[in-house]
């Protein structure tokens, strides 16, 4: 049924066809980046003007057979080798920060909604409290603290995930709060369960459209999230790449090799459509009471 | 602590004198720059970094703090304010000549002018020139030039005026006009010396210690309006200056306004397009981005607004040489030969901006260059050699080691070049870790022998146009400082070097004494005691309305004295 209504949906289809592409270039990085005969590090000083700062030699950014995307200003790098890689980071810190979201938020969400009044009370403004949190600056000051024996990925999702489980943790409690009163959860209660078993084999199942719908929506946020702190020169560090820090280099090389700024601005786009695009639709599926905007026929 | 950068250098051009038209809207028509007529308007500076680290005259290294120091402080005696060779002599400031020295140039006797006062109106005094340089030895205000501790008699050990208020007796005040040095050695360079920002005077009444810098008491034609350090800085005119007490500096803007803190891109962004204030904008610590690299050849409007420089500075590796690995000289051969100056030098910007060393000296005839290559590591690096070499000295599997550099790029000492040197030493087996330092307490880091990372990405100017302050405090053995502030990052220690070095220092005649100091350059670096990296050339951006921005050989700068807004 929900895989029917799924593919019914041009837009979500074509979303998770380029997802699914950019989780392949995400996986198989290594192996396109050998197929293409390059690798990350290597600097290629004849492929840049040097007397010019150090500009890719050819039209759009030294695009050639030999380097697919052409090659990094300044360095000569290859840039497919990059932007692979680059996918490779974006996608695992901001699945890693997701999960590290639905985690809590779902626990914190159970918590509140079966727990007494007073724990209910604190767990909701503690939720509220968290999203109206300043994220990025917020990440900022964490990130530039801890040392960078930290292994960087890791940090960032721990970061994005531990400061932006407020959404979940509210859906998971309204919804908990409308399930606990079903019949079911009164006569598994009347039964003799307790809270665990209740939690855990009567309300979270209950739990899972929603949150997955909105799990799915906050991938391409965290997406953003990352590439933004990277951006802003505390996300991965060199020589690991990474989209936002290819856009924050490009700040000064948008005049003289534009192609260096679109291709980073682009898989990021990209990025964010495809998963946006793959989460709205799993939301129609999952939901059949709610339809797209656009398709509100008068 | 390395000397920090000054501004703009320019090796050939020079506009000084020259019409300069308002490009773009063309709401103004072009005039000559007249000295006499060029008071007026705000001066704008777009840097990246604060004037200096610290804004005290006993803290500044020589001419560093990106030209605004100058504007503050008058010294002994100052560079000349002339364009191209003639700039590279030294002018009596506050003095009425450039030194009296004895017969072998160890006793120097200076004296005031008539007339000066600092900004609160209160007479300049020989006392207060001398307070000013008990200053720079204080433990408190670290970050001055090691000369006066060695040349000035039994001065090693004084701790400052805080600690012993009886001053250091080898500088004498007979009256308050005068002021004499004695030294334990001939020095003739000591005019050059009297140069630096330790020499500008300071009332001891007003001193506030380490606060000082805050608001530190003019002596120049600027005071100090206010001061956010990192952020901005604003100089109104010191109403008790005028050009009668200072022949050197001509001061026509009123108002100058110094912003820190901006991006390399939105600072050439700004000064290119030139609108509004930015117009009357300069920058003292910016180079030019690709994006105007790129548009030099089309657009002349543009081209003519760049002052091209060539401050004489050697960016190299430092490594402890007394320390495994670096003890074995095949090792630091290895590294030599595996460098990849192509690499590195477009990590810096380019060829425009940067050109590759196999010297310690730049090329730069007054300071002594002459060309050798011990390790030629051609273009592109030898990491066929390296690791042959490595192997010998009992690393067969290659080895590891961690290099230090700045946290951000706009000293050419940053993660690009880091980045490079890590790629270049890939292939010759030899694998780098690299250490980010947070920009401010990079140089502290690196100079202190007991936070030394392993290998540090360093830069070295002159301190004085000459090949001796560019050798002696890196190389020189004696200079060694176990405490903090040292310079001899190497630890090299070599007593024949020590020995041509007090040598040298004996020759009064310019020229023999650059030969010396670049055969001397030649004896020390076939020791390979660190990795040279690159020279810089510089190439600045000044807006549209900026006239009299020249460069002379000693700063390879323009000098904020010298510009006009109006």
């Amino acid at each position: 049924m929900f895989t029917g209504r799924f593919r019914t949906d041009r837009a979500a289809v074509f979303g998770a066809v380029v997802a699914g592409l950019l989780v392949l270039l995400a996986i198989l990085a290594p192996v396109l980046t050998a197929l293409e005969g390059q690798d990350i590090a290597s600097f290629h000083n004849d492929l840049v003007d040097s007397a010019r700062g150090g500009v890719p030699i050819g039209s759009l950014g030294g695009i050639s057979g030999q380097h697919w995307l052409g090659v990094e200003p300044q360095t000569g790098r290859d840039l497919f080798a990059r932007v692979a890689q680059g996918a490779q980071i974006s996608l695992l810190v901001a699945v890693c920060a997701t999960m590290v979201q639905v985690f809590l938020g779902v626990v914190v969400g159970l918590a509140a909604g079966l727990g007494g009044k007073w724990l209910d009370t604190v767990l909701t403004r503690l939720a509220d409290i968290s999203l109206a949190f300043p994220v990025i600056i917020f990440s900022l000051a964490l990130l530039t603290i801890v040392p960078d024996s930290f292994p960087r990925p890791l940090l960032l999702a721990l970061v994005i995930g531990v400061l932006g489980w407020g959404g979940t943790a509210r859906i998971s409690r309204a919804q908990t709060l409308s399930l606990r009163t079903r019949d079911f959860v009164a006569a598994a209660r009347l039964s003799g369960a307790g809270g665990f078993r209740i939690a855990r084999r009567e309300i979270l199942p209950g739990l899972a459209a929603p949150v997955i719908t909105y799990a799915a929506l906050l991938l391409p946020s965290n997406v953003i999230t990352e590439a933004a702190l990277s951006f802003l020169g505390v996300g991965v560090r060199p020589p690991t790449s990474s989209w936002g820090q290819m856009l924050s280099t490009a700040t000064t090389w948008f005049r003289s090799d534009v192609m260096y700024v679109l291709i980073p601005a682009f898989m990021v786009f990209l990025t964010v459509l495809s998963f946006t695009l793959m989460g709205e639709g799993v939301r129609v599926a999952l939901d059949p009471r709610t339809t797209r905007l656009t398709r509100k026929a008068g | 602590m390395t000397w920090r950068r000054p501004s703009l250098l320019v090796a050939g051009v020079l506009l000084a004198g020259t019409a300069t038209a308002c490009g773009g809207g063309g709401q103004s028509t072009a005039t000559a720059f007249d000295p006499n007529n060029c008071q007026g308007g705000t001066l704008e500076i777009l840097n990246q970094d604060d004037a200096g680290s610290h804004l005290d005259p006993a803290r500044l290294y020589t001419s560093g703090g990106g030209n605004i120091p100058s504007l503050l402080f008058r010294t002994l005696t100052t560079r000349t304010r002339k364009a191209g060779a003639d700039g590279a002599k030294v002018a009596p400031d506050l003095a009425t000549d450039t030194g009296q020295p004895n017969a072998d140039a160890t006793v120097w006797t200076y004296h005031l002018r008539d007339g000066l006062k600092f900004e609160d109106g209160t007479p300049i005094t020989s006392a207060d020139v001398k307070y000013g340089i008990e200053r720079g030895f204080a433990a408190e205000l670290p970050g001055g030039a090691p000369y006066l501790h060695d040349w000035l008699v039994n001065a090693q050990n004084y701790p400052g005026p805080y600690k012993d208020p009886n001053g250091i007796p080898a500088i004498e005040t007979p009256d308050a006009k005068t002021i004499v040095f004695h030294l334990n050695s001939p020095h003739g360079d000591f005019p050059y010396l009297a140069t630096a920002t330790q020499f500008a005077p300071v009332p001891k009444a007003l001193d506030k210690g380490a606060d000082y810098e805050k608001h530190p008491i003019s002596s120049g034609p600027y005071k100090i309006e206010t001061y956010d350090k990192g952020k901005s800085v604003v100089l109104v005119r010191n109403t008790n200056w005028s050009r009668a007490v200072d022949p050197n500096r001509l001061a026509c803007p009123d108002r100058i306004e110094g912003t820190y803190g901006l991006d390399q891109a939105v600072i050439n962004q700004r000064l290119s397009t030139g609108t509004g204030k930015d117009a009357d904008a300069v920058t003292t610590d910016t180079d030019l981005g690709p994006s105007e690299l790129a548009q030099l050849d089309n657009n002349p409007e543009l081209a003519k607004r760049v002052a091209k420089g060539g401050f004489p500075y050697t960016y190299y590796i430092a490594f402890d040489n007394t320390k495994a690995p670096f003890d074995n000289p095949k090792v630091r051969q290895a590294f030599s030969y595996a460098i990849d100056r192509t690499s590195v030098v477009n990590a810096a910007g380019g060829s425009s901006l940067a050109y590759p060393a196999t010297t310690f000296l730049p090329d730069n005839k007054t300071m002594g260059y002459q060309p050798f290559d011990y390790f030629p590591a051609g273009r592109n690096g030898d990491p066929a050699k390296a690791k042959q070499l490595l192997a010998e000295a009992g690393f067969p599997d290659g080895i590891t080691v961690t290099l230090a550099h700045r946290s951000a790029d706009f000293n050419q000492d940053g993660p690009k070049v880091a980045t490079a040197v890590q790629d270049a030493y890939k292939k010759a087996g030899i694998t780098v870790k690299l250490q980010s330092i947070e920009t401010d307490s990079y140089s502290t880091t690196v100079d202190n022998p007991a936070t030394q990372p392993q290998m540090a990405l360093q830069g070295w100017g002159a301190d004085w146009p000459s090949g001796g302050p560019f050798i002696v405090p890196i190389f020189d053995g004696r200079q060694y400082l176990a405490g903090g502030g040292n310079f001899n990052t190497a630890h090299f220690n070599d007593p024949k070097v020590n020995a041509e070095i007090d040598e040298i220092n004996k020759i009064t005649d310019p020229a023999q004494a650059a030969q010396r100091w670049g055969q001397l350059d030649a004896e020390i670096m076939k020791q390979s005691p660190a990795v040279l990296l690159f020279h810089t050339t510089q190439l600045r951006l000044y807006g549209k309305n900026v006239k009299n921005a020249f460069v002379s050989d000693w700063t390879g700068v323009y000098d904020l004295s010298q510009v006009s807004v109006k």
